[in-house]
């Protein structure tokens, strides 16, 4: 019966424009506007099959960028970028090769290092991806570079955080938050609120995705490496460079807080890949770019009170 | 010259403690892993190579190198090489393991435990709670994004070529993307259907 409402419901909704229109009216507030009657009627029928449809409907790609932002800016007040234009730059142009080969235009896809020794790193939806400067050494090659980004690139193309914020905070908590970020940029009087709201958007940071989300994004992003050329099995490599740290290392703290264990990862890339990438294991791994960049990169923290080491 | 003479008129507690340093050092440079199934050791990184012994389930290997979807390792007196995948590094010992070849420098003065000891330290928890957003931050993120065109080169360069790849398809409902109930068709048309190549 439910499905059946739902049928019925969800291609009218969508038939019409009523999504954006519901969306635009979530931020009307801000602009000062009242919410206009056809955005109340939305709204009842939101209401009205709110469970239903919460689960199916999707914010646009404005929004996801705006909450995107909200949390990638959040990441960068803990720790700013790495001061360093060459490896940004590189970073960038390896992150971008690797998102282009899904094909989806349309997504203002932003690689960035941040001065972070720990080894993690980070997706937003809306296109921006953060690496610490910690995975980074770490990481052998630049296949094992790309597939990482590889990774990350694929949880802001499945739109994960998105889902994981709807079904933890639903459409009300949603609309506040978009409209706090909002208000946070635009250094409004509403600046706290907006900070406050922003801060309720981190708890997806801090709680991590749904297992099985970063386990697509592992096989989404090997098969993403393999496609613009690269080994995907480095994947492999990264992760058992991860599986070789000490768990009760401050350095993964957060990193395994927040995902499956490397071992579950590649247990689970052997069960969900099979052999279906073995061919493209003879792509390219290593590249003269990552030598000169990132094995130039001084090891010593980039911040002004640390002195570098030798 | 004898490199012990270097020792004389160290206490032993010292000379310990120096050594102790030493081998951790030369430890965190050799990285170890154990086998999770028997395997049929080859000599060459391929499926059809010539066997050159057989390994254990839970056999200790020392990992000399990394090849395609092959790692070629050492294991008491045998050696050859072993799919990447029948392979786990994770032991829980503190001595953490680290990159190879290019990143040999990187190990001698920062493995992770001793880079955090230098008074910076990694994002936590607690930091992502109560982190003021930097927008002026993110502006500087905005800026460094490289397009389509710039990238496609630099891999150009880098000699780089793309290859067709298929999607591989998961268990139906198995993530966030593909499990909203009935909603496969409504929910954005992510590329689960997609297959491209160049």
């Amino acid at each position: 019966m439910k499905r059946a409402i739902a049928a019925v419901l969800l291609p009218l909704l969508i038939a019409q424009p009523a999504l954006a229109i519901d969306l635009g009216n979530l931020l009307k507030p801000l602009s000062g506007n009242n919410a206009d009657s056809k955005g109340d009627i939305v709204n009842s029928v939101f209401d009205a099959g709110k469970n239903l449809i919460e689960a199916n409907r999707d914010i646009g790609p404005a929004e996801e960028k705006v909450l995107g932002d909200g949390l990638a800016a959040n990441i960068l007040g803990a720790q700013p970028l790495l001061n360093n234009p060459a490896v940004q730059r590189y970073v960038n142009q390896i992150g971008r090769w690797v998102a282009d080969q899904a094909g989806q235009s349309g997504v203002a896809w932003r690689f960035g290092v941040t001065d972070d020794p720990d080894l993690n790193s980070f997706s937003t939806p809306g296109g921006a991806i953060l690496i610490t400067k910690g995975l980074l050494l770490k990481l052998r090659n630049e296949a094992e570079l790309a597939c990482v980004l590889g990774h990350e690139v694929t949880h802001t193309l499945k739109h994960h955080h998105t889902r994981a914020i709807q079904a933890s905070k639903g459409k009300d908590a949603l609309g506040n938050v978009l409209q706090g970020v909002v208000s946070y940029k635009g250094g409004s009087a509403n600046h706290q609120l907006g900070a406050n709201a922003i801060k309720g958007l981190s708890e997806v940071q801090v709680r991590g995705l749904d297992k099985n989300d970063e386990f697509e994004a592992d096989i989404n992003g090997m098969v993403l490496c393999a496609r613009a050329g690269y080994n995907p099995y480095a994947l492999v490599g990264v992760l058992q460079t991860l599986d070789a740290v000490n768990p009760q290392d401050g350095s993964v703290a957060l990193m395994f807080g927040t995902h499956p264990s490397p071992a579950e990862r590649l247990s689970k890339i052997e069960e969900l890949a099979g052999d279906k990438l073995d061919a493209y294991a003879g792509g390219t791994e290593d590249t003269a770019r990552f030598r000169s960049i990132v094995g130039k990169l001084p090891t010593a923290p980039d911040t002004r009170t640390v002195k570098k080491a030798k | 010259m004898n490199p012990l003479l270097i020792f004389r008129g160290l206490n032993p507690a010292r000379l310990a403690g120096m050594l102790a340093l030493t081998l951790t050092a030369s430890m965190a440079l050799a990285e170890s892993g154990t086998l999770i199934r028997a395997a049929d050791l080859k000599q060459k990184p391929f499926l059809d190579a010539a066997s050159a012994g057989q390994l254990p389930a839970n056999s200790v290997l020392d990992i000399v190198a990394r090849q395609g979807a092959w790692m070629q390792v050492k294991s008491g007196a045998s050696s050859g090489w072993v799919k990447l995948l029948n392979v786990r590094t994770g032991s829980g010992k503190t001595g953490s393991s680290n990159g190879i070849g290019t990143l040999a420098n990187v190990v001698t003065t920062g493995s992770s435990g001793t880079t955090v000891t230098t008074g910076v330290k990694g994002v936590s928890k607690e930091d992502l709670q109560k982190s003021e957003p930097d927008f002026k931050e993110l502006a500087k993120l905005d800026g460094m994004a490289v397009s389509t065109q710039d990238a496609a080169r630099a891999a150009q360069q880098a000699k780089l070529v793309v290859v067709l790849v298929p999607e591989i398809a998961l268990p139906r409902g198995f993530s966030s993307s593909s499990s909203s109930s009935g909603g496969s068709n409504t929910t954005a048309p992510s590329d689960s259907n997609r297959r491209r190549g160049p």
